[in-house]
């Protein structure tokens, strides 16, 4: 179980974290989205012990993270910013992470390098970008850590590798009971595979929620009546948006799906149709609301 | 066995949910049938395996398959009048088209002789 308690970070005047907490269970897939400069990469730094807080702490199985070789034991990082030792292949840097880490797996290591089509004994600075990623995929996956944490580690990655990663992702979940955070700047990266999303802005935890609550709680509505009609026609809704354009309406609703149906259709409406929301319709409603308006930042575009 | 669509506004977890109903309706799950294991449709579908778990919980709450441990789910003996239990509540769907149809103008008679038609090609199947 991880437990981040009201962590804050700054870099000189940039508040990166902002009184961040989040308690991550067990067997969790994890997805962490936000703008850049949210707070993401920042936050699983800290995480992962790389950073101190400036306030608030960092638990994992309840060990405070910070300096303490027992809890890191437990962590594999990919970084989005990838390290090697100079002139390294990756049999070499399989020896130092299982120097450092107690069940490193060489059984793994070898058949991963096999499925991933990797030369363990090329150096590994004369690997292309995707393939450093995939070398330092193969070693944490490698590490059999029971917490592991990808920085955008699948936005490098061709649709093919990414499947796969996937594959070996769900395969330790579900075997292994492991605990996995993925960041991303795409929601549909994340869709199939978290379980739990969260949203990050400007260092502060928005939102996060289970995903499928998100997608079965909200969900938009397209209705049209006879009669005229306003946004008071339906005051017994949780209306977060509406629109209306003549007798037809728009409008998203938090609630019991079917108990909201069963409201509309008592209404007689002349059409009603009901779609559950995309997560990138959850994400972009939440940004708005936030005053993050993609729209407005096009405009800002233009006039350059 | 399962054709999952990560794009479709439907959740995942609904899509296993109704595939396994449609799969029991025309007969290619049978009764003491098993079902893939939760870790190996993941694996398969790349599908965070938590999700497949709810669906499978969800399934053995309608009783529609039953989850030995250690041994699989398999489906149950009443998952046919389970799912047909449920698919009578589409009837005011069906309603709902007829209502359409009727407004555009399509008579009585030949929407009864399409379903006569419907029903005469399913006799023909068996």
């Amino acid at each position: 179980m991880i437990n981040a308690e009201g962590i804050s970070k700054t870099f000189e005047e940039f508040t990166a974290l902002d009184d961040v907490t989040c308690n991550i269970n067990d067997g969790c897939i994890y997805g962490m989205v936000g703008s850049n400069g949210a707070g993401k990469s920042t936050f699983l730094r800290v995480l992962s012990g790389i950073y101190k807080a400036d306030k608030g702490y960092a638990f994992i199985d309840g060990l405070n993270v910070y300096e303490n070789p027992k809890a890191k034991q437990k962590i594999v990082f990919v970084a989005d910013e990838l390290f090697f030792l100079p002139g390294a292949t990756m049999n070499k840097m399989a020896k130092l992470y299982s120097t450092v880490y107690e069940r490193f797996d060489w059984k793994r290591f070898n058949e991963l390098t096999k499925v991933f089509g990797l030369n363990p004994t090329k150096a590994i600075a004369n690997f292309s970008k995707g393939m450093k990623r995939q070398a330092s995929i193969i070693l944490a996956l490698s590490s059999r850590t029971k917490y592991m944490f990808f920085d955008e580690t699948f936005d490098g990655l061709d649709p093919v590798m990414r499947n796969l990663v996937k594959k070996l992702i769900c395969n330790d979940v579900a075997e292994m009971n492991s605990t996995v955070i993925v960041t991303s700047h795409s929601l549909r990266e994340l869709e199939d595979i978290c379980d739990h999303l969260a949203l990050l802005h400007k260092g502060g935890m928005v939102l996060d929620s289970d995903v499928l609550e998100l997608k079965t709680t909200q969900f938009k509505v397209q209705v049209a009546f006879r009669d005229e009609f306003d946004r008071n026609k339906f005051e017994n809704f949780k209306i977060t948006r509406y629109r209306q354009e003549g007798s037809v309406a728009n409008m998203i609703i938090n609630g019991d799906r079917e108990e909201t149906v069963a409201e509309f259709k008592k209404m007689n409406p002349l059409v009603l149709d009901v779609l559950p929301l995309t997560l990138e319709e959850v994400f972009t409603y939440e940004m708005e609301a936030l005053g993050y308006e993609f729209e407005s930042a096009l405009e800002v575009e233009k006039h350059e | 066995m399962f054709v999952i669509d990560v794009m479709s506004r439907v959740p995942v977890y609904e899509q296993i949910i109704k595939q396994v109903e449609e799969q029991v309706l025309t007969g290619i799950l049978k009764e003491g049938d098993k079902l893939p294991s939760v870790r190996s449709l993941s694996v398969k579908l790349s599908i965070n395996p938590n999700t497949i778990q709810k669906a499978y919980t969800e399934l053995d709450r309608r009783q529609m398959i039953i989850t030995v441990p250690g041994k699989g789910s398999f489906i149950s003996q009443k998952a046919v009048e389970v799912v047909g239990a449920s698919s009578r509540e589409k009837i005011p769907e069906l309603a709902k088209i007829i209502r359409d149809l009727a407004l555009a103008g399509v008579t009585k008679d030949e929407i009864i002789r399409n379903v006569n038609e419907v029903f005469d090609e399913m006799e023909g199947e068996e």
